[in-house]
């Protein structure tokens, strides 16, 4: 069960892109005729994440396609810039957002 | 659709040809444990909830006892496949609503650089719809056995 504001954002994320491609998949013979049902799921989510990170989130996604990266090696895999090794940390033990000093996107490390 | 050369992004790590679920849910845990207990991926919880609600699109059970769970999560930055296979297959509410034994499931980052994924589902459908190639998965008993069926034909 997710229990993180940051993890439920992130699975917002996975179902909005989940939407967005579902046409493409259709092409290799997959269903996507639960395509309600799936946008009534994300709503469901939506509604269990708090309105300052849901804010963030819909904000960013105005503007990219891609509004949360993960991070990997304290490498931001939107822009490809370093983060501050002490940013990783804090990120790791707190259900906060942090952003990518150059490309803005909200940051998920992945280790 | 470009075809892509699946061998290069399977792992003997992801490879189980005795799963033990019983059912849909069961399968797609099992799956999900695999990669996460092989070091890929950190965070079951999100890939869980990502290969569950992607069931509710419509059913990844394509028909012909083969399944391919797949989705992109941002709990991983590179293209994902798991091999599973059960001695019994099981329901998994297919388009055809025969059981499946085969399965595929392919986990990929919000944005694949090489733009892979949908290249590897559509490689992966097409491959899988040759009923001998599904017919050597069934009796497959190695990796290196696994890799030569995907390597000994290339498909139109």
């Amino acid at each position: 069960m997710i229990k993180s504001q940051m993890e439920l954002l992130v699975s917002l994320q996975d179902l909005d892109l989940m939407i967005e491609e579902a046409y493409e998949v259709e092409k290799f013979g997959f269903p996507t005729t639960g395509c309600d049902e799936l946008k009534k799921a994300r709503e469901e989510l939506a509604s269990r994440i708090s309105k300052p990170f849901l804010f963030r989130y819909k904000r960013l996604r105005e503007k990219l396609k891609r509004a949360i990266v993960p991070v990997k090696n304290d490498i931001c895999l939107g822009c490809f810039l370093k983060q501050p090794t002490s940013v990783g940390t804090r990120a790791r033990e707190d259900d906060q957002i942090f952003t990518c000093e150059n490309c803005g996107r909200i940051l998920y490390w992945l280790e | 659709m470009k075809k892509v050369n699946l061998v290069a992004h399977f792992n003997e790590q992801l490879f189980k040809t005795d799963l033990k679920a019983t059912d849909k849910q069961g399968i797609l845990e099992e799956l999900v444990n695999l990669i996460v207990e092989n070091k890929f991926i950190r965070n079951s919880e999100i890939v869980l909830e990502m290969v569950r609600q992607r069931e509710k699109l419509g059913s990844t059970g394509i028909g012909k006892g083969v399944a391919i769970p797949h989705g992109r999560t941002t709990a991983t930055s590179e293209v994902i496949i798991a091999f599973g296979r059960t001695d019994t297959p099981v329901d998994f509410d297919a388009i055809d609503k025969k059981p499946v034994n085969l399965f595929f499931m392919v986990i990929a980052p919000p944005n694949d650089s090489e733009n892979t994924y949908l290249p590897i589902l559509g490689t992966l459908v097409t491959t899988l719809s040759h009923a001998e190639t599904r017919k050597k998965l069934t009796h497959v008993q190695s990796y290196q056995e696994f890799l030569g069926i995907f390597t000994e034909k290339i498909y139109d």
